[in-house]
């Protein structure tokens, strides 16, 4: 089966280099399934998880990316991210915490890094896409 | 004429500050490679965002709100100038030139009639402009600590210059600072943050455009895309900004220490030749003491 090659990249560095059998990008409008030859698209991203295959549609990796975008061409997917774990990484209790300390707060800022956060906990505990 | 103890002193105490300096210069090196590291590992990211920006901004939107970062407020009468310089010193003319330039600079600006205000980044820059024009400077940032600084202090930069530009605090913000060509050679640069200057970024992507014309289908649609990535940009840039004069203040201070410890070698050996004779001339004078007093009995 044909590969494409997927790029996961924040601005401190590179953070995944190397051919996939699919992607799953939770793009603005929905999540987006990238297999090799997909069509040209550029997206901006919500908070959520990037999902690497392998050729077999098995799960390589997968992380949590908080905005923003993807740029997909029939050879590569690139993930342009501003903040990326490892799902593996996430802690659930230490993200609950901050959403009670967060709750509290009132101004713009502090309601975006809630739904952040909330969105975080909504991926943790969904098992959507983990088995195809 | 000094002592024999004068001199050798003075041969110790050079001697010490040439173990500092060539200390320094060896952290200096050992950084410079990490600040390296670091500046190419955001390249990635800068030239991806780039090349996105350069084709959408071709698109000729316009409007209000966010769209500003591109098109400008369509003045050119209030200025906001961005020096970019280190928290610590010990580096040659590293700091100094950028707030000698940006001093001219902001001259020059006065002097066409424009008003001119400084958001300082780095403590040098700070203190400078601090004793010489206390009245311009809106904002400072220092304090980056060891590591230089990270990609939540360009996004807080970012987001102060933002809240000032749609404000309506300035119509064009440049930033003053080091680019880093080699370990030695650092380049005092001007870049214009905002509005955003597309010709650069163009002029890279244009190669690969001509070959691969087709169209990308836009998710959600070309204006929200790039309202997303405008403000985006501005942190990316100053990130890029911030890394490169952290990797310059590496090589600058790598630089200057490497010269220091060699004038300093340069000098304890005219210092121990100096010794040597002295010591010599007094040897000398001794024996001819003896020799003339034996004579004489």
């Amino acid at each position: 089966m044909a590969t494409i090659s997927f790029d996961l990249v924040s601005p401190e560095q590179l953070l995944f280099n190397d051919e996939a059998g699919m992607i799953i990008v939770p793009g603005k409008d929905g999540d987006i399934g990238v297999l090799p030859r997909h069509s040209k698209v550029l997206s901006s991203l919500r908070p959520g998880r990037v999902m690497v295959y392998g050729e077999n549609k098995n799960l390589l990796k997968s992380f949590f990316v908080t905005r923003g975008f993807v740029e997909i061409n029939p050879e590569k997917c690139i993930v342009l991210a501003e903040g990326v774990n490892e799902m593996s990484d996430l802690d659930k209790s230490s993200i609950q915490q901050q959403i009670q300390e967060l709750e509290s707060g009132a101004s713009d800022s502090s309601k975006e890094e809630l739904a952040i956060a909330q969105s975080k906990i909504a991926a943790l505990d969904s098992t959507f896409y983990e088995k195809l | 004429m000094p002592s024999l103890k004068d001199i050798k002193n003075k041969i110790k105490s050079v001697g010490s500050t040439k173990k500092i300096t060539s200390a320094m210069k060896m952290v200096a090196a050992s950084k410079l490679r990490r600040s390296q590291e670091k500046a190419e590992a955001a390249r990635p990211y800068s030239s991806r965002l780039e090349e996105m920006l350069s084709s959408l901004a071709s698109s000729g939107t316009s409007g209000e709100g966010v769209i500003q970062l591109l098109t400008g407020t369509g003045k050119d009468e209030r200025y906001l100038i961005v020096p970019v310089t280190a928290d610590r010193g010990l580096c040659g003319g590293f700091n100094s030139s950028i707030n000698r330039e940006t001093f001219k600079f902001v001259k020059s600006l006065e002097g066409e009639g424009k008003s001119v205000q400084l958001l300082t980044v780095g403590k040098k820059s700070r203190d400078f402009f601090n004793r010489i024009m206390k009245d311009k400077i809106v904002e400072s940032f220092a304090d980056f600590g060891s590591t230089g600084a990270g990609y939540d202090i360009a996004l807080e930069i970012s987001n102060k210059l933002q809240n000032f530009y749609f404000d309506g605090q300035f119509d064009k913000c440049i930033i003053v600072y080091n680019k880093y060509v080699s370990a030695i050679t650092q380049e005092v640069t001007q870049q214009q943050l905002i509005p955003l200057d597309i010709s650069q970024p163009k002029k890279i992507s244009n190669e690969k455009d001509e070959k691969d014309n087709s169209i990308y289908i836009y998710e959600p649609d070309e204006e929200t895309i790039l309202k997303d990535l405008l403000p985006k940009n501005v942190s990316i840039q100053i990130f890029k900004v911030l890394l490169e004069s952290n990797a310059g203040e590496q090589g600058a201070r790598m630089a200057a220490m490497d010269n220091a410890t060699r004038n300093a070698g340069e000098m304890i050996d005219n210092l121990t030749l100096v010794y040597n004779r002295t010591r010599q001339a007094f040897i000398t004078k001794e024996l001819i003491e003896i020799i003339s007093g034996a004579e004489s009995v």
